[in-house]
């Protein structure tokens, strides 16, 4: 009953509703700029906040967090570029859906989605907070390996036409992973004495050159044939094609719950954050799929099913970070230095010492969805159908030096402006010869992760690996994974050529 | 109308400033000085030269502006600084504690002692010995009985090789002669959950990051030459007759090696003042942090000491 006290003290403060505001339109635009990090972002406010009232300096910055995940859409639906790491798995069918001329449809799509899938992880995070710190701590190194296992081969069904290249793609991913610090000897490896590469390559200039500058030496490549991107000839057409339809929109809502729980599920667990939960949700949504053959070509449904897992994560992930101090996210490690600037001690006793301040945090949460479900609705929605009225010739040369610049302010660094030109012509070369840079993309985001926790475990039982079977949870998530696979390979034999012939 | 009155007040306010501190005549800095933090925004370290960089703007004529460059453990952001010019523009603000251990673990290209010249200390992070409360260790006798009973048995965690934890708790079981299997985990909350959640026997944790979990988590022992002022229950190695180096994490603003001599003295009045000032005092009390200023020769002799203890411990890891 605590939440309705919150709201009430919330939503009769015009103040607090105002920062509310800004921050759900700020959040918006920074997640819409590649390599612009929300979390680069909040970390440049804080000082502002030393000065804010605790309350209004939280949920600033927690409102921010949300519609940051959501604004990253934008950018993957209109220019297949994922203004957040979270959004890279949207772009697979929103930027088909953008080619077709539908990008405020699939921008709408993609609000509800996120709307919907906050929501709901709120909601779990207000009802269940205790219950989910409990679970959270027990999750030791081995847990977290077979979790990250089983979202492995979860995922594994994004691979593509050819089930070799799909998995060579994802090898390479986790080889170039491995540059960098050796996580528990803390040796340097692949690192060829480059100061530059002791941290390993980073994620957003390896994403930008893989999706966004692979894309615009495509288009290079096949100047001479017609343009994609067309003029819209007819306003009309172009707003009726863009109407979303309740039978449009009925077959996605069972991907939107579904991804709402898987998101809400790995919120909980510490480390694993919303572009694994994105890519969990687009894996096992186009696995459970009617309509698998579409997906990948601009399935409405592709987009609802990573947009609401990948918010569903914000609220849930709060619960460790409050009750545990472990942040799942940048952006949660910020939080915890905010709320130590105002002398509120984070841990289990944060419920008893500041209850109410904590459940006016989560009445802003849910108000601030409301705000960027609103704003994105009518404001980000239109600037689809704008986007699509500008000529190629201007689109692509303004996209490339977008992509310099977004990899070069993420860090400061020539090098990785270095990093995304490279793996510019790597995610081409992939895209010719039909390798798959998703699956790419996706194992060198897991493998840090799973690596360290596998290594963790070794370190735990003596380099015994039946620490994975005897503790329970651990033996769970295992069967789990072993149960997709069967599944799979069953439904493989079942239909030999239909989904894994004509996957995208 | 109100910007005019502002506009106005505060240069009234910046010549009152510049009247009332005679000591930077010396030094005109014509551009903002630069503090560059070589880890991301958001962390300990940052949280901290954030603090004082804003108490240094009010102590010196220019704002001191925060940058962070990340990148190998600090080293990208300090060897930036080591070949900025040398005029005071560009300042370092880290953890002495990392740099002095980078340089001892490995080749560096740059040396905290050959390429900088020490302004001051600002902070001093220390590390713990913890255990859960479930434990069966009530004190470092317990543990170190049970792990000289069974060597090798005992698990514990810290945030990274070569990280001033990992030292710290090597140098503990170097000193009463243990052995113990060491597992590493990503940042302190990370390290901390894996000992509150059992999945170690202990780890070696900051002192200020007992906060709020007083009663999940027993600190045994502290590395330190004096208590915690905030834990002041916990005993430092010392006390307990275990001669443990101090191996800690002092935040330490630097400057390039050739700075002129009124500027670096420019530069140390200003973060003795910043240090001093009740803002910064209170920020760094409200993240369970002491303030400890120390004068630049002063905290360069601590970290030479550390240097020298580091290199001791480090030359006995495999």
């Amino acid at each position: 009953m605590d939440i309705f006290v919150g709201l009430a003290t919330v939503l009769t403060d015009p103040v607090i509703l105002a920062w509310i505001f800004g921050a759900a339109v700020i959040g918006m635009i920074v997640g819409a700029i590649p390599g612009l990090t929300a979390s680069a972002a909040i970390a440049m406010l804080v000082p502002l906040t030393y000065y804010m009232d605790p309350l209004a300096a939280l949920a600033f910055l927690y409102v921010i967090g949300k519609s940051g995940r959501y604004g990253g859409s934008i950018a993957a639906i209109l220019f297949n570029t994922p203004g957040t790491a979270a959004s890279a798995a949207t772009q697979i069918d929103g930027y088909p859906l953008a080619k077709k001329g539908q990008a405020s449809k699939a921008m709408k799509v993609a609000t509800i989605s996120s709307v919907i899938g906050d929501f709901f992880g709120e909601f779990v995070l207000i009802i269940g907070v205790a219950w989910i710190a409990a679970i959270a701590l027990h999750l030791g190194p081995p847990e977290l390996f077979s979790i990250y296992l089983a979202a492995f081969v979860v995922i594994g069904s994004v691979i593509g036409k050819s089930v070799l290249k799909g998995l060579a793609s994802a090898a390479l991913g986790v080889l170039i992973k491995m540059a960098g610090l050796d996580p528990v000897t803390g040796g340097e490896r692949f690192t060829f004495g480059q100061v530059e590469l002791t941290d390993g390559l980073s994620l957003v200039p390896l994403m930008i050159g893989i999706f966004v500058l692979a894309e615009v030496f495509e288009q290079l490549a096949k100047r001479s044939a017609p343009p994609e991107i067309t003029e819209e000839p007819d306003d009309q057409a172009s707003r009726d094609r863009n109407r979303l339809t309740w039978d449009e929109f009925r077959p996605c809502l069972p991907h939107i719950l579904r991804s709402s729980v898987i998101g809400t599920v790995i919120g909980m667990l510490p480390g694993l954050g919303s572009t694994i939960a994105a890519f969990v949700a687009y894996g096992e949504g186009k696995r459970s799929a009617k309509n698998p053959e579409e997906w990948g070509k601009g399935a409405l449904e592709g987009v609802a099913a990573p947009e609401a897992a990948n918010n569903a994560v914000s609220g849930p992930s709060m619960a460790p970070l409050l009750t545990l101090g472990i942040p799942g996210s940048t952006i949660g490690a910020i939080l915890v230095g905010v709320f130590m600037i105002h002398g509120i001690k984070i841990g289990p006793t944060l419920f008893v010492t500041s209850r109410e301040l904590i459940y006016s945090l989560f009445a802003c949460g849910l108000i601030g969805i409301v705000f960027y479900g609103l704003v994105g609705y009518f404001g980000a929605a239109n600037v689809g159908r704008f986007i699509t009225r500008i000529p190629v010739n201007i689109l692509y040369p303004v996209i490339m030096l977008t992509a310099v610049i977004s990899a070069y302010v993420s860090r400061g660094s020539l090098f990785d402006v270095g990093v995304m030109i490279l793996f510019g012509f790597i995610g081409w070369g992939m895209k010719r010869f039909d390798f798959n840079p998703a699956a790419f993309v996706i194992s060198f985001v897991l493998a840090g992760g799973a690596e360290e926790a596998f290594r963790q475990s070794l370190r735990l039982s003596d380099s015994g690996i039946l620490i994975f079977i005897t503790r329970p949870i651990a033996l769970a998530f295992l069967l789990i994974g072993i149960a997709v696979v069967i599944y799979r390979v069953r439904s493989l034999r079942a239909k030999p050529e239909a989904p894994s012939l004509k996957d995208a | 109308m109100k910007r005019r009155q502002f506009l106005i007040s505060s240069a009234a306010f910046t010549v009152a400033l510049a009247g009332a501190l005679p000591a930077f005549a010396e030094w005109k800095p014509k551009r903002p000085v630069n503090a560059i933090v070589p880890y991301d925004a958001g962390g300990g370290t940052d949280s901290i030269a954030r603090a004082i960089a804003a108490s240094m703007s009010e102590a010196l004529p220019v704002p001191v502006v925060v940058v962070n460059k990340p990148g190998a453990s600090g080293v990208v952001g300090a060897t930036a600084v080591a070949n900025a010019k040398a005029d005071g523009s560009t300042i370092l603000i880290t953890s002495g504690g990392s740099f002095v251990l980078n340089s001892v673990m490995k080749d560096l290209e740059v040396d905290p002692f050959d390429d900088f010249i020490t302004i001051g200390q600002i902070g001093d992070l220390t590390t713990s010995l913890m255990v859960p409360v479930s434990s069966p260790f009530q004190t470092i006798d317990d543990l170190v009985k049970a792990a000289k009973a069974a060597p090798g048995s005992l698990r514990w965690a810290h945030t990274g090789r070569g990280s001033f934890h990992h030292v710290a708790g090597q140098g503990f079981l170097n000193s009463a002669e243990l052995s113990a299997v060491d597992v590493a985990f990503k940042g302190g909350s990370a390290t901390r959950a894996a000992v509150i959640g059992g999945q170690v026997d202990f780890g070696m944790i900051g002192i200020q990051q007992l906060s709020g979990f007083t009663d999940q988590l027993r600190p045994l022992a502290l590395v330190s030459n004096e208590r915690d002022m905030f834990s002041p229950d916990v005993p430092t190695f010392e006390e307990l007759g275990l001669n443990v180096p101090l191996i800690s994490s002092p935040i330490v603003v630097f400057a390039p090696k050739d700075t002129p001599d009124d500027v670096v003295a420019a530069l140390q009045d200003a973060v003795k003042t910043a240090a001093d000032s009740a803002s910064f005092k209170e920020l760094m009390s409200n993240g369970n942090n002491a303030p400890s200023y120390l004068s630049g020769a002063d905290a360069s002799q601590k970290l030479l000491q550390m240097q020298d203890d580091a290199r001791a411990i480090v030359s006995k890891l495999n």
